[in-house]
């Protein structure tokens, strides 16, 4: 009905529903996402010679590359939030078909919302959790202890483990959303001719459910890979002093330091390293973007 | 081995809960036969279908494929195929690979499957399709791709689930005759489920009706339609026209039935009655002589009505008469001679059929599970 009636319109009229359709989405990007990032660009791009005193360049770039510990942390950061991601999608998926493709009903919106419930918290309240459960004094130290498998208390926290369980735990419901979806719509009859035609529980996952589910799949990594890359709160407390995360060298440069320019520049080769590492991720599933944030 | 049946199910019992779906139902289908269950939906032969498959597993009875037992092997072990209802071919796949699928899974080399897919795809005249997407391909298409699909893995048996529900009526006519004669060619058993008289009665060597869980009678095509053995039958099979009534006077299996709307019919029983009795009296519309003048004598019976209605349907075309005396509606079939062209609605006609046409049943219990 309502294509009929745009249909009808006049061609003037026409176009101006659409300008006053795109409209808030168009001051939405504009003011919010690209103005801004124009601005850090060219911010990133001013060297600082003196007091107030600024010269165009790329020393803020070089300086980056330069000093290792700054790429080191980009690299350390990308591998990890990779390695968070791959386990993300390795917990979520078996849980994600078994909500889509096990139950039925009532069970199955109930174990849904159970998924989503962690999510109505806060994420510091939620990584604050992790803490009270990790650290020397916390759960699972003691009942170690009152076990007597170990002697002293141990400190669970201020290690990368400590940092990708955070990072797994808050990622879980953006991957376990896009699955659940893509799952739902798999004809429950293509998985039985896969095996009525001779396939096994390993061999139906790999050709049928996977290939299927890719667009999801594909969706859910890009989301949980693009918060975790970003993520700043839970490395800094899960990881500690020795979290090294980049998101928190790019705080260092506009907080601490007072720093804007190398900020801006380390806050733009994140977001060209993260633009990469999707790009490349699309390339190596054959997926392309259109298809999966479908 | 020459005589071992191809399927060989006895006494097979599923219960859903407390309602069983399939009752006791038993059956051979023989070696390169085209074997047809067909029942109204909701009557269980879906479940007995996936029985045979592997999906699920029977309460009790035994099922055999080939002489081996069954129970309690996975779909994947069986010697069986399915044909899906809605074929469940994979679209992230080409035709080539849907049809490889089987053949992969079996660890065929890859020249081998190359060639054994492109012989299938010859053989259901589809040669050089296997690169396409399955999107790309037309309905009928897809239902060869399916089959193929199954044919490649030369099943012992091939079960098809009401494989042309979802094609539109002309293609499903064309590949009803397809079916058929693919299957001749082939020689593969196949057990076919449908809802659909027509599809079972063209293809079929051997249709066991089903109904509520049951089968009410197997038998060819010819005998369902000419002898049914049960009211259900003789109602789902074909069209009829029925009477409820008493019998009045028997003789062996003829009988007098006095019917409720008034006229006394002789008809044929098949269920043993006597006198008293309540039936139920079924006539094929194309059973019935249509004439515009009373016929000569020895019409074993009779009636005089009006045509209320025509259902013009070129070959297939009805006119609905009201009998004068007791207003019970009769569907007759028109003959195509030329003669009924022009008949229209109002006019006065004259039916009559033979004794042996019509078949008596004893009725059912007003209780009775058997009602679809």
């Amino acid at each position: 009905m309502r294509a009929l009636a745009t249909a009808k319109l006049e061609k003037p009229e026409r176009r101006l529903s659409l300008i006053l359709l795109l409209a808030p989405a168009v001051v939405w990007l504009g003011l919010l996402i690209i103005a801004p990032h124009i601005q850090l660009f060219a911010l990133s791009l001013q060297e600082k010679i003196g007091p107030r005193l600024y010269e165009t360049g790329l020393r803020n770039y070089v300086e980056f590359f330069g000093e290792s510990i700054y790429w080191m942390t980009l690299i350390r950061t990308t591998a990890l939030s990779i390695l968070a991601t791959a386990l993300t999608l390795l917990i979520a998926f078996p849980v994600a078909y078994y909500i889509a493709k096990m139950l039925r009903g009532r069970t199955k919106s109930l174990l849904f919302v159970l998924a989503l419930l962690p999510f109505w918290v806060s994420e510091l309240i939620r990584t604050l959790g992790w803490i009270i459960i990790l650290r020397e004094t916390g759960l699972i130290s003691s009942a170690l202890l009152s076990l007597g498998i170990i002697t002293e208390p141990i400190e669970l926290l201020g290690n990368d483990a400590a940092i990708i369980i955070g990072l797994v735990y808050t990622s879980m419901l953006f991957m376990v959303v896009p699955l659940v979806t893509v799952l739902d719509s798999l004809d429950d009859r293509l998985v039985e001719a896969g095996y009525d035609l001779g396939g096994n529980g390993f061999t139906v996952l790999r050709e049928i459910i996977i290939p299927h589910a890719m667009p999801g799949i594909v969706a859910g990594c890009i989301v949980v890979f693009m918060l975790t890359l970003g993520n700043i709160l839970t490395p800094a407390l899960l990881g500690g002093k020795n979290s090294l995360w980049f998101t928190d060298q790019i705080f260092q440069k506009f907080i601490v330091r007072f720093n804007w320019e190398q900020g801006s520049a380390f806050g733009f080769l994140l977001l060209l390293t993260s633009s990469l590492i999707v790009w490349a991720g699309l390339k190596l599933t054959r997926q392309s973007l259109a298809t999966t944030m479908r | 081995m020459a005589n071992v049946p191809d399927l060989d199910v006895s006494n097979v019992i599923k219960r859903f809960g407390e309602v069983p779906a399939v009752d006791r139902v038993s059956f051979t289908v023989p070696t390169g036969s085209f074997f047809s269950i067909l029942g109204p939906s909701g009557c269980g032969k879906t479940t007995l279908m996936r029985m045979i498959a592997g999906f699920i597993e029977p309460n009790s009875g035994d099922i055999r494929i080939k002489g081996e037992p069954t129970l309690g092997i996975p779909p994947n072990r069986r010697p069986t195929n399915m044909v899906f209802q809605h074929l469940a071919l994979f679209p992230m796949m080409t035709v080539a690979d849907n049809i490889g699928y089987g053949l992969r899974r079996r660890r065929v080399s890859k020249a081998d499957i190359t060639r054994r897919v492109e012989a299938v795809l010859d053989r259901v005249g589809l040669a050089g399709a296997g690169p396409k997407k399955v999107d790309q391909l037309s309905g009928g298409q897809k239902q060869r791709v399916a089959i193929a699909r199954c044919l490649v893995l030369d099943p012992a048996l091939l079960l098809l689930d009401e494989p042309l529900g979802a094609l539109d009526l002309k293609l499903r006519e064309q590949m009803k005759v397809e079916l058929k004669q693919l299957q001749a060619k082939l020689g593969t058993t196949f057990l076919y489920i449908t809802h659909d008289q027509s599809e079972a009665l063209v293809m079929s060597d051997q249709v066991a009706v089903m109904n509520a869980g049951r089968f009410e009678q197997v038998g060819t095509p010819q005998e369902l339609y000419y002898d049914p053995q049960t009211p259900f039958v003789a109602g789902f099979v074909g069209n009829t026209n029925s009477w409820t009534g008493q019998v009045a006077r028997h003789a062996g299996q003829q009988v007098e039935v006095a019917t409720e709307d008034g006229p006394v019919l002789k008809a044929h029983a098949v269920d043993p009655v006597t006198a008293g009795d309540k039936v139920s009296l079924f006539v094929r519309p194309e059973a019935i002589a249509l004439r515009r003048e009373t016929p000569p004598d020895g019409a074993e019976n009779l009636v005089h009505g009006s045509v209320q209605n025509l259902l013009f349907d070129g070959g297939n075309s009805m006119a609905i008469v009201q009998d004068t005396a007791t207003g019970h509606m009769v569907t007759v079939a028109l003959p195509q001679t030329g003669e009924f062209a022009h008949l229209s609605q109002g006019e006065q006609v004259s039916l009559s059929w033979q004794a042996g046409q019509a078949r008596c049943f004893a009725a059912e219990a007003p209780n009775a599970s058997r009602t679809p």
